[in-house]
């Protein structure tokens, strides 16, 4: 079925096959690689940027915020060291955390979060990424920071999806830690890098944010219920601004992005998701549907892992988790 | 312009009177916009239609109210979309490309071909989340204060 798109526009004929199952089991590294030279050409432009003030050019940029916070726990590269890591594991089996819990911090609050934050970041004096380009040359979006922020909420969306699968509990948690860590990410970028440096209009901001995130989740969720007419509507209206030219194609591009994320999350296991091991596919690469036996041996394999995780007497108390992964 | 644009265009409106009206207003509508951007190129005359169902001043004090002011960020997002993109020229295959993908959208073409299943539809978290959204939408089944308090207290 997939066959019959025709490849005579840009959009659609970049994609090429690519199974599902390279999208699973694919696990968080180096997320975070920080930019020495966006730090060496701040101190230049320190001056002019402190200035001109509550301007809001992005040429002003101070600091970058692309990794999500200078803690070093937080970055791929730190290596906890042995003492603290089994500090942690006395106190986790001693005090009996939950971490299903505890987890939702890292995962949802760190991991997907810069996931869903790199599609579409992009700096004025920096070459897009491969996300970007889709996002800002292909669909011809315009490189504002309230459009970044709607790509992001779009991802954001897709992994709510999938959260309210989770156990009720467990779910609203991470799209808790989730929400909270976006917000708290927006603050500290606007004013690093939008330089607005009042709090009472960064509070504006951040309620308007608030507003636009509440009526893309309640828009998509229709759209995604109901269909695809209603779902391209949400996305032309939020992710598209509600502009009146728009490419019919671009919009069928965007649907089509969509479905595929939500159905790549929706073949993973509540353990794998909340371990992390999902990424969103490019957007230059197709997924195909999984056949009825490709589905069942990458579901045996899963099971075979984490059975392999739980029968393990040896298993650290941070490792364990009570997910199912048959689901 | 040529006549095989216009009977395209004309094509393309057809499809679009049938795209599916929005259940919930906004200020602005995809089918209203679109339908306002391609009967010129048909050749037809924009209608009283779509004069009539602009939103009344009711609609809109009700839209402002939902939702904030865009505090400088929507004109400046609109602007930045109006420097990229130039006046429109249509010719038949661009057209005819509009039609193809708006058919795929409107025949719920991805919806079937990634169809998620009861796993995401009707999530394990909150089985009737989408269900009672969908409802509230179409106006069969009315929320009342107790059943939004519940929301409010346990969350679902």
């Amino acid at each position: 079925m997939l066959s019959s798109i025709r490849p005579g526009t840009v959009v659609l004929s970049r994609t090429f096959k690519q199974s599902l199952a390279s999208y699973r089991g694919v696990t968080a590294v180096s997320l975070y690689s920080t930019n020495n030279s966006a730090q060496k050409s701040d101190s230049t432009k320190e001056t002019t940027s402190t200035e001109k003030g509550k301007s809001v050019a992005p040429e002003d940029v101070r600091t970058k915020r692309r990794e999500l916070s200078s803690s070093k726990y937080e970055s791929a590269s730190y290596q906890l060291p042995k003492w603290k890591e089994a500090l942690g594991e006395f106190v986790i089996s001693t005090l009996n955390l939950d971490m299903d819990k505890v987890r939702a911090g890292p995962i949802a609050g760190s991991y997907y979060y810069s996931i869903c934050k790199e599609q579409g970041l992009q700096y004025e004096d920096e070459p897009l990424s491969k996300t970007a380009k889709f996002f800002y040359e292909d669909l011809k979006l315009p490189k504002t920071f309230s459009q970044w922020y709607q790509i992001t909420i779009l991802h954001e969306w897709m992994l709510f999806v999938r959260m309210r699968a989770m156990p009720f509990k467990y779910g609203k948690n991470y799209q808790q830690k989730l929400v909270d860590r976006t917000f708290a990410d927006i603050e500290k970028r606007l004013y690093d890098e939008m330089n607005v440096h009042s709090g009472r209009i960064t509070d504006q901001y951040l309620k308007d944010f608030n507003s636009q995130l509440r009526g893309a989740v309640f828009a998509y969720d229709e759209g995604f219920f109901s269909g695809d007419a209603a779902l391209a509507s949400a996305i032309w209206r939020n992710l598209f601004g509600g502009k009146k030219n728009i490419d019919m194609v671009h919009l069928e591009a965007m649907v089509r992005y969509v479905r595929a994320q939500l159905y790549v999350l929706s073949k993973l296991s509540d353990r794998e998701f909340a371990m992390g091991e999902f990424k969103f596919v490019p957007p230059d690469e197709s997924v195909e549907i999984l056949t009825p036996e490709q589905e069942k041996s990458l579901k045996e394999k899963v099971v075979a892992k984490y059975e392999a995780v739980d029968a393990n007497p040896n298993a650290l108390p941070s490792e364990k988790s009570k997910f199912s992964y048959t689901n | 312009m040529s006549q095989a644009t216009k009977e395209s265009a004309k094509q393309l409106v057809k499809l679009l009177e049938k795209f599916p009206k929005e259940r919930v207003k906004h200020l602005i509508s995809f089918k209203e916009s679109q339908l306002d951007r391609f009967r010129p190129v048909a050749g037809i005359e924009t209608g009283s239609a779509s004069e009539q169902s602009k939103p009344s001043l009711a609609e809109i004090k009700d839209i402002i109210n939902r939702t904030s002011g865009p505090l400088g960020l929507k004109k400046d997002l609109l602007k930045k979309v109006q420097e990229a993109l130039p006046e429109e020229h249509f010719n038949d295959t661009q057209i005819q490309e509009q039609i193809r993908s708006l058919n795929a959208i409107m025949s719920d073409k991805y919806k079937n071909y990634y169809a998620v299943g009861d796993k995401l539809y009707k999530p394990a978290g909150n089985p009737i989340y989408y269900k009672r959204l969908h409802d509230e939408i179409e106006g069969k089944g009315k929320e009342t204060f107790f059943t939004a308090m519940r929301t409010v207290v346990f969350g679902k």
